[in-house]
């Protein structure tokens, strides 16, 4: 089926997409590369009353670095992340987690910035972003810019910290150390489809970075502070002992299919940083 | 409904037309340009039927649209009939049996031909993972994957790029800094809430209790106000009471997905045993979605002070059908109806306190702006 009766308009600077969103009363819906919304459109579950293309803007393209950080612009694809087409600060995380998201086809069209707004919980940036602690940059026509840690980005179920005239233009990635070691894992039915789970850790003692996160909840994902605090101090095996326990303490609401693929996913990560081939 | 000019690239071919926004490119493709090679499938992106090449890689024409197509280079499966690779799949193709219905053949083929160019000589367990997004329910891939296989043996991947790095090194300190936050220990889901398992089929429920600082005749008064509880959770209205049956609405929003559910119901009120239960259904005839609901609540004695306080025990249960609920995974809407459920508990405390209730997390649709919006791009003509 053909979306509701709808406008579009493309912006070619951010400046202009912002005022056209503060504009917008609401009805207005950014449109980067629509892999999420697309669907969401054709299905007439969302009805937005116009379109703001933010594809051809090149200041969301931009990649700006120093000797700790690197920021991401918004609109990079999933698939230009996974073909090394730009540098890639996480020793071979990003490219990894790229990789794994949908299929090929949405991967070329779809971006970061837009997977990380539409707020699946299941999506796998948002698990991602919140393992390596990045920032993410927010502006708006209205106020004034601002950052929001990316754990926290989610309030929950496609409900992200935006507003409704807010664009989502960077994400902030710490520089990692050659010491940094990471693990990634998530259960799907199917090659592509969204993930029942997900279990990521991400470690850096050069940074003083160790974090361990469960995603794929029904809201935010959840950073596992005791086990990353055991990972921290006596390391992989002691930090797996921890997890199951972590996860039914701070997780007791969840059924316990999805508690158990949940604690095998973070599990399976952490047993990832022992593998020489990711170091 | 005004269409919007558009040029783009199809097939080596510059096509000047005009079509709707909302038009896919598949639409276009097919209706207009009469290219039927691509088809409409799930039209969800997920069964990859429609997948073109756009500016060089494949993509899905069904959630691409006029407007962003506007500009760009198309090939599909038409624009392939000279070229020698697609040749030498489509002959592998034949030989292997690599399809039997042949719908989903034109988006296999250029997934196939995206995968020996970019990935050169590929494995069958590869060749499978990156066929991921194209289904076939004829063949069970086994001649896809043979025919891919073929055509890969020997051919190398494409160049790769050097990375583009940094274009702009910042001195100046970044907006936030990267020393690893405190981390303070996440909190565990309200206490109060409990999802419960599903009771009956496709039914899911959360139960919330709650403390009251007034009496349980008190509270249990106000609740018969059901015009007044009903204000309490965020985007319902009861527009018709009459008797025990009731008619209103309900608003409810996940991200960019809006719908509104226009019904009726019945309640029922005990008020010997202090209990009530309303039962509903509705219908969003925007997305052909369905829901039925259930709310029931309890007034007991509070824990603390039997006498002078209460406790409000409140279940909530829905089961959703139509395209809401092909859509989404039960634990999404678990979740906004979780946030609903601690919305309305809060609103009912602050209503039977007499303050008024509020909401920033649910904000119904507004009428008003929605024609607004409607009418003001009627006027300036761009609809």
């Amino acid at each position: 089926m053909k979306p509701a009766v709808l406008d579009y308009e493309r912006a070619r600077t951010l400046d202009d997409a912002l005022e056209w969103l503060a504009a917008g009363d609401g009805q207005v819906k950014v449109f980067a590369g629509g892999q999420s919304l697309g669907p969401m459109l054709n299905l007439r579950l969302a009805r937005p009353a116009k379109l703001i293309d933010i594809r051809h803007i090149p200041q969301l393209r931009a990649i700006e670095a120093d000797s700790r950080m690197f920021s991401l612009g918004a609109t990079w694809t999933h698939a230009e992340i996974e073909d090394g087409t730009l540098e890639d600060p996480t020793r071979g995380l990003l490219p990894f987690v790229a990789r794994g998201i949908a299929y090929r086809a949405v991967r070329n069209r779809g971006t970061v910035g837009g997977s990380l707004s539409h707020a699946d919980p299941a999506a796998d940036w948002v698990s991602t972003m919140a393992a390596i602690g990045a920032i993410i940059e927010i502006r708006s026509a209205i106020a004034p810019a601002r950052s929001v840690v990316a754990h926290d980005f989610l309030r929950g179920a496609f409900t992200p910290q935006l507003a409704a005239e807010d664009i989502l233009c960077a994400v902030q990635i710490p520089r990692f150390s050659p010491d940094m070691r990471w693990g990634y894992y998530k259960v799907c039915r199917k090659t592509g489809e969204f993930a029942k789970a997900i279990g990521a850790c991400v470690v850096d003692p050069r940074l003083d970075i160790c974090r361990v996160v469960a995603g794929a909840l029904n809201g935010r994902p959840l950073l596992l502070s005791r086990t990353a605090a055991a990972l921290q101090q006596d390391g992989t095996d002691k930090a797996t002992a921890l997890v199951r326990d972590e996860i039914e303490d701070m997780l007791a609401t969840l059924d316990v299919a999805h508690r158990q693929q949940l604690a095998v996913a973070v599990e399976r990560s952490l047993a990832q940083l022992n593998d020489p081939r990711r170091s | 409904m005004l269409a919007i000019d558009i040029s783009l690239s199809v097939n080596g071919r510059s096509v000047r037309t005009s079509a709707e926004p909302r038009t896919q490119l598949l639409e276009l493709l097919r209706e207009d340009l009469n290219l039927t090679g691509a088809h409409a499938g799930c039209e969800q992106g997920v069964c990859g039927a429609c997948t073109v090449v756009v500016d060089g890689k494949p993509q899905r024409s069904c959630i691409s649209y006029a407007g962003d197509a506007d500009g760009a280079s198309v090939t599909t499966i038409e624009g392939f009939d000279n070229d020698p690779l697609m040749g030498e799949l489509r002959a592998a193709f034949t030989r292997h049996h690599g399809l039997q219905c042949g719908f989903c053949t034109p988006g296999m083929l250029i997934t196939a031909r995206d995968i020996v160019v970019r990935l050169g000589e590929v494995t069958p367990a590869r060749i499978r993972e990156e066929l991921s997004g194209n289904l076939c329910r004829c063949t069970g891939y086994v001649g896809i994957v043979e025919a891919i296989l073929e055509v890969s043996a020997g051919k190398q991947p494409a160049a790769t790029v050097a990375p583009a790095v940094a274009t702009a090194v910042r001195t100046a300190a970044p907006a936030a800094e990267f020393v690893e936050q405190a981390i303070s220990p996440a909190k565990r889901p309200a206490s109060a809430s409990v999802a419960a398992t599903p009771s009956r089929q496709g039914w899911t429920s959360i139960q919330q209790r709650l403390q009251i600082a007034s009496s349980p005749a008190e509270v249990w008064t106000k609740l018969t106000d059901l015009k007044q509880v009903a204000t309490c959770l965020p985007g319902a209205e009861i527009t018709t009471i009459d008797g025990d049956h009731i008619e209103g609405r309900m608003h409810m929003a996940l991200g960019p997905m809006k719908v509104a559910f226009k019904g009726d119901g019945n309640v029922t009120l005990d008020a010997t045993a202090r209990q009530g239960r309303m039962t509903g259904r509705g219908r969003d005839t925007g997305s052909g979605s369905s829901a039925e609901g259930e709310v029931e609540w309890h007034v007991l004695p509070g824990d603390a002070d039997p006498a002078a306080a209460s406790t409000l025990a409140v279940t909530l249960s829905w089961r959703l059908s139509g395209r809401l609920a092909q859509f989404n995974r039960a634990g999404l809407v678990q979740d906004v109806v979780q946030r609903l459920t601690s919305d309305f508990t809060a609103n009912l405390e602050r209503s039977l306190k007499g303050e008024t209730a509020s909401s920033d997390l649910f904000k119904p649709i507004s009428f008003w702006s929605l024609a607004w919006a409607i009418l003001k791009g009627r006027l300036t003509g761009r609809r």
